[in-house]
């Protein structure tokens, strides 16, 4: 059949392309969507983040007061402390229109937790009192502003400093400026910040540290860094309906991978069944017939798997540097090549049971 | 001397049409010997095909015993009867049934390879060999498609000769062929059945293929009415007594 029926075996490759495809490119959006909602934490550089009480997620934190930074900082175990600002605000476009941005401010002269990738400048542009940047991905709908341009965000005039790259966060534009014009912005009190980023020194254990912070601050949450991404991450796909939404496609790809893989199979063995009678009238078992079938399953789902990797790859490649969010994991791809293999499998049951129920007797019909 | 390879005890198959069981074989006890290109004939709907689809081991008769030499393989599983079709049978059929996505020569090898084995560099030479022997050397590589109904069938008749089986089984082999390929097919098949090892058992309600034949074997309503090679035995035995 493979060799044979040409366009029965492109059928059935398109199938597992399908699987394939649908399934990794929703995913692939998925983990770019979790890389947004916890960019902040990841990108930080620090093991435990403060934030006030019954926090579930990076954008829900109250305010905590910077008296809190000595305390911490006098922990023996502490490497260093920062705080940060992170709060909403309005960036006023030059038709007069305003746009909500996720304003970060981040401490002088370390700039610790501020942006991790530049397209133009460097994270030293932040020294600048009135400097601030904002991503690439956003500058077409913020009236494309250039560098030096004068910016109006919640009243404040910001020069745009620095241009960063894919530094965007899940409710939309992130920008950062320095901590003392973060406040301007936001209008948060010099005495308060919603964060502290924690170091711990080298060797120190993290939940140890945690613990002590937890004394320490009784009316704060200490949060090691990898748990608040988790609990954002989480929250997001709980409470906006993503994780469904994002299954359901998931599962739509398989299903339509499935069905094509099976129809075209099943069709390839109808279309054959007097040759699969002729080989078990000359000597082959039903579990020879098996074999070949198996065999040409084998060759699709793995001719599949490349060629929709293939296909997976182009497509994340030219969606890298465009709005779509998109991000693997590791170890995603290798299992979803091996389910792919077991749902090509699955699609192809119904053509194996055909083929071993063709009895030899039909040939002399 | 001609040996008999398969023997037929009280042979019988029923049916079951939906609603009723019918016998479309009535029991049947036949040898089958080597050295012999016996025919099996009789109008449609006699049992000629069910018969050789039994004697072939692809059908079970609902009652009655078959033997290949000495050993009764009527009981045997579906395993060892696929196995006994490989190794002491070949099959032509009426449409040849090459496979269409192989070439000439993987269609003659797979019926070398079908239960997986590797195909040993003598088998492959002794396919060449006997493709040249039916004038086909040239067609090695060709696909079905690309020969004639006649070159077609011969490729057939290599292919069932493959494993140098004891008795070929011909489901009509020359009903689709000129009269000039019919010629070459009967040729080569009485010239096979003239080999002391092999014997041939063909079915066919052609009469061209009357002349060829050593035994004539005739059914109808499923019974034997006439086999040629018994009433010779009745006849000289009649004459001895």
């Amino acid at each position: 059949m493979v060799v044979h029926d040409r366009s029965t075996t492109a059928g059935a490759i398109l199938g597992v392309i399908a699987i394939v495809f649908l399934v990794g490119q929703q995913y692939s959006v998925l983990f770019g969507l979790f890389r947004f909602m916890s960019a902040l934490v990841d990108q930080s550089g620090a093991d435990i983040w403060i934030c006030s009480n019954n926090t579930n997620n990076i954008n829900a934190s109250g305010t905590l007061p910077v008296r809190y930074t000595d305390r911490i900082a006098g922990l023996p175990e502490v490497e260093w402390v920062v705080p940060i600002v992170s709060s909403g605000g309005a960036i006023k476009l030059k038709d007069g229109k305003t746009q909500p941005v996720q304003v970060v401010g981040v401490p002088r002269p370390t700039l610790t937790g501020g942006p991790w990738r530049f397209a133009k400048g460097s994270i030293e542009v932040l020294l600048d009192y009135e400097g601030l940047t904002l991503d690439k991905l956003d500058l077409s709908n913020l009236g494309n502003p250039e560098l030096g341009d004068i910016i109006e965000v919640s009243d404040r005039r910001v020069r745009l400093a620095g241009i960063t790259q894919n530094v965007r966060g899940f409710q939309g534009t992130l920008i950062f400026t320095n901590l003392r014009k973060a406040r301007e912005i936001t209008k948060l009190p010099p005495d308060r910040a919603s964060y502290f980023l924690i170091k711990a020194k080298s060797g120190q254990s993290i939940s140890r540290l945690v613990q002590e912070l937890k004394q320490v601050l009784p009316k704060a949450e200490a949060i090691p860094s990898a748990e608040l991404a988790r609990n954002t991450r989480l929250y997001y796909v709980v409470n906006t309906g993503i994780g469904s939404s994002f299954g359901f496609s998931v599962l739509v790809g398989a299903l339509v991978g499935i069905v094509i893989v099976t129809l075209t199979l099943y069709t390839a063995v109808l279309n054959r069944q007097k040759d699969f009678a002729v080989l078990r009238a000359i000597g082959g078992r039903r579990r020879d017939i098996l074999v070949i079938v198996f065999y040409q399953t084998l060759f699709i789902a793995l001719a599949g798997v490349f060629l929709g990797f293939l296909l997976l790859a182009s497509f994340l490649s030219g969606v890298r540097e465009t709005n779509l969010p998109t991000g693997v994991i590791l170890w995603i791809p290798p299992v979803h090549a091996f389910f792919t293999l077991i749902f090509s499998f699955l699609g192809a049951l119904f053509a194996m049971r055909k083929a071993v129920k063709i009895e030899p007797a039909s040939v002399f019909r | 001397m001609s040996t008999a390879v398969v023997r037929l005890q009280e042979i019988a198959r029923d049916f079951f049409d939906g609603k009723q069981q019918r016998r479309v074989l009535q029991p049947i006890t036949l040898d089958l010997f080597t050295q012999e290109m016996a025919l099996i004939a009789g109008p449609s709907g006699s049992g000629k095909t069910t018969l050789l689809t039994i004697i072939g081991l692809i059908l079970k008769p609902s009652s009655g015993k078959i033997f290949i030499g000495e050993r009764e393989v009527s009981r045997d599983s579906e395993n060892v009867k696929a196995t006994l079709r490989l190794k002491k049978f070949g099959f032509v059929f009426q449409q040849a049934d090459l496979i269409p996505g192989l070439n000439v020569m993987e269609n003659i090898l797979i019926a070398a390879a079908v239960q997986g084995q590797r195909v040993p560099s003598a088998v492959k030479k002794r396919a060449k060999d006997i493709l040249g022997q039916f004038g086909l050397q040239a067609y090695a590589e060709a696909r079905p498609q690309q020969l004639s109904m006649g070159q077609k069938q011969r490729v057939a008749l290599v292919r069932a000769l493959i494993n140098d089986p004891v008795l070929l089984l011909c489901d009509e082999p020359t009903s689709a062929l000129d009269v000039e390929s019919s010629n070459i097919v009967l040729d080569s098949l009485k010239k096979l059945s003239a080999d002391e090892r092999r014997g041939v058992l063909m079915v066919t309600h052609d009469p061209r293929v009357f002349p060829y034949a050593d035994r004539l074997i005739k059914l109808e309503n499923g019974s034997v009415v006439f086999d040629s090679r018994r009433d010779k035995e009745r006849g000289s035995d009649e004459e001895n007594s």
